[in-house]
């Protein structure tokens, strides 16, 4: 437990030397740009713009704190630190545990970061504690399936940069994971209902995860949640976790 | 202690970077592994610190197999490359902080600890500062000490001079001296031969992937079976003519920058070489500030052991 402790201390020491501030205020300063640039142009029935648009500025913030995942887990796995690591006596899985407990905080950050924010432009958690709570779990959980599949592809890469590939292609894989969450978060019901994409996206729009989840965290903010959709946000989030996390341990895996 | 045998590695089923590695240190002794780029030296560490499964053979790190006991290994090593393996975010207290709880440590004893060591490396003046804003030297030191926050029975240092000037060199030669006189038994790796022979009890030479040769500084410039009888003028110039008598002699050459003109003498005859040379150059009548029957250096038995030079 010590080692984890201190493992996951020095993941934040040195990120509020770099990226953590950064990491903590994006979506925040995201929301208010979506919100003034948006507000007037999307309609969102009855729902105001500021409430319906910031599960999706969260959920956005996880997917792009993954993404700075791959690059750390590339990093801390291939350097000599992280060769040290693996020479002492400390279990496998320890480094591991301690990134992801570094993402969660860091997620959970953001996420009151954004809350905040919201509540100076109008958002509020009007479901009562349950509901607020059920809200910040599936957030989190949703956080720690996408570092999972970040780090398993950091791992990877510097394991196999160890093998002789190419050594610092993480910067380019994480360019790369890019795009494919862009796609997701932009042709969502999340920036704005289904009505303002075109017909033949519908099918597309509506069921895809990030759609799914950010409908349940609008549900959860207000109080009034579908079955269904709930049911479909916690499948692919626990979907995702276990299939990630299984990739992540394995390439924990020490040696050859 | 450390002992292996047999050891081999085998990477892909086809490239044989160790075969049949064999040779022990005893507790409290220096070993330097010695050998070119590639031999094979780093991957006997890697496996000696279980970061590589070894293909076949067998090692024993401080009474413990690294392949059935990794966990005990790991618990009783430590390790130091030519790159710090420091977090460089990290400051060089915390760095050492941090090694010190992740060898279980509680947080105040390794805050202590960490103090002790700075106040030991003589690193009070950069120890709150980032580790990416030291020197390699400094680096070094903090990577050096990290490893002994919790005093290791073994300790592995691969290259641990390169790229140090030379005072930080003599330092760290201390350091190392010492730790093995508190018990501590050292394997290091190195090219630089003065290292071996300063620094170690045993040297092992290593070259793709085999032990070829093992002993004290010693014993390896014994194996060479040859040594020089090397002639020096009192003026440089009359280098040429005491080569010109000597040429016909078994290996003779002309060194203009040391100023010497040196034959080869076979094993047992060095005297009669000796005289032989000796003769024929006070026939010349010329000066001589030396002349001396001298073993080869550490540096031309290396040679002559990896087949670089035949001598």
């Amino acid at each position: 437990m010590t080692a984890v402790t201190a493992l996951t201390e020095r993941m934040v020491l040195g990120a509020m030397r770099d990226d953590l501030p950064f990491a903590i205020l994006a979506p925040a300063a995201n929301f208010v740009v979506f919100n003034f640039a948006l507000r007037n142009v999307i309609d969102t029935g009855r729902m105001s713009y500021p409430q319906y648009i910031l599960p999706i500025i969260i959920v956005q913030a996880m997917l792009l704190g993954a993404l700075t995942t791959v690059d750390r887990a590339a990093r801390d796995q291939g350097s000599d630190f992280g060769v040290r690591l693996r020479t002492l006596p400390i279990s496998a899985v320890v480094p591991l545990t301690a990134r992801m407990l570094y993402c969660l905080f860091r997620g959970a950050l953001a996420l009151l970061a954004a809350i905040a924010v919201g509540y100076l432009f109008g958002f509020r958690m009007v479901g009562g504690f349950f509901y607020a709570a059920a809200f910040a779990v599936l957030v989190l959980t949703l956080t720690l399936a996408l570092s999972l599949g970040a780090d398993a592809t950091g791992a990877g890469i510097a394991g196999a940069g160890i093998a002789g590939a190419e050594i610092g292609s993480s910067g380019a894989a994480s360019q790369l994971l890019l795009v494919p969450q862009l796609l997701l978060v932009m042709l969502s019901t999340g920036m704005a209902p289904a009505d303002a994409f075109p017909d033949w996206l519908h099918p597309f729009v509506r069921y895809q995860p990030v759609s799914q989840v950010t409908e349940t965290m609008r549900g959860l903010a207000t109080g009034h949640v579908v079955v269904s959709n709930v049911a479909t946000s916690l499948a692919w989030c626990l979907g995702l976790l276990v299939v990630f996390g299984a990739l992540a341990v394995r390439t924990q895996r020490r040696t050859q | 202690m450390i002992e292996l045998d047999g050891v081999a590695k085998t990477f892909d089923g086809t490239i044989h970077a160790l075969q049949d590695v064999t040779f022990s240190v005893p507790t409290g002794s220096i070993c330097a592994l010695l050998g070119h780029n590639g031999a094979g030296k780093t991957t006997t560490i890697k496996i000696l610190s279980t970061l590589l499964r070894p293909t076949s053979g067998r090692a024993i790190v401080a009474g413990y197999d690294v392949i059935r006991h990794p966990a005990q290994v790991r618990a009783s090593i430590g390790t130091t490359g030519q790159l710090a393996a420091l977090d460089w975010q990290l400051t060089g207290r915390e760095n050492l902080v941090l090694f010190g709880r992740l060898r279980g440590m509680r947080r105040k004893p390794a805050r202590l600890r960490a103090d002790a060591l700075i106040h030991q490396f003589d690193m009070s003046h950069a120890a709150d500062r980032r580790v990416g804003t030291y020197s390699v030297g400094m680096r070094r030191r903090i990577d050096i000490a990290a490893t002994l926050v919790v005093p290791p029975k073994v300790l592995f240092l691969d290259e641990p001079t390169t790229g140090l000037d030379p005072r930080s060199r003599r330092d760290l030669w201390e350091l190392v001296s010492s730790l093995s006189a508190q018990g501590v038994t050292v394997l290091l790796t190195t090219q630089y031969l003065e290292e071996a022979d300063v620094l170690s009890d045993s040297i092992v030479v290593i070259n793709e992937g085999r032990v070829i040769a093992s002993g004290t500084a010693e014993d390896l410039k014994r194996r060479v079976r040859f040594s020089y009888c090397t002639v020096s003028p009192a003026n440089p110039a009359d280098l040429g003519r005491i080569f010109d008598v000597v040429a016909d002699l078994e290996g003779a050459q002309v060194d203009r920058e040391a100023n010497t003109v040196s034959v080869l003498a076979s094993d047992g005859n060095g005297v009669a070489t000796l005289s032989e040379v000796f003769r024929r150059v006070d026939q010349l009548g010329v000066e001589l500030a030396d002349i001396s029957l001298r073993k080869p250096s550490l540096d031309e038995a290396f040679l002559q052991l990896t087949g670089s030079v035949t001598a």
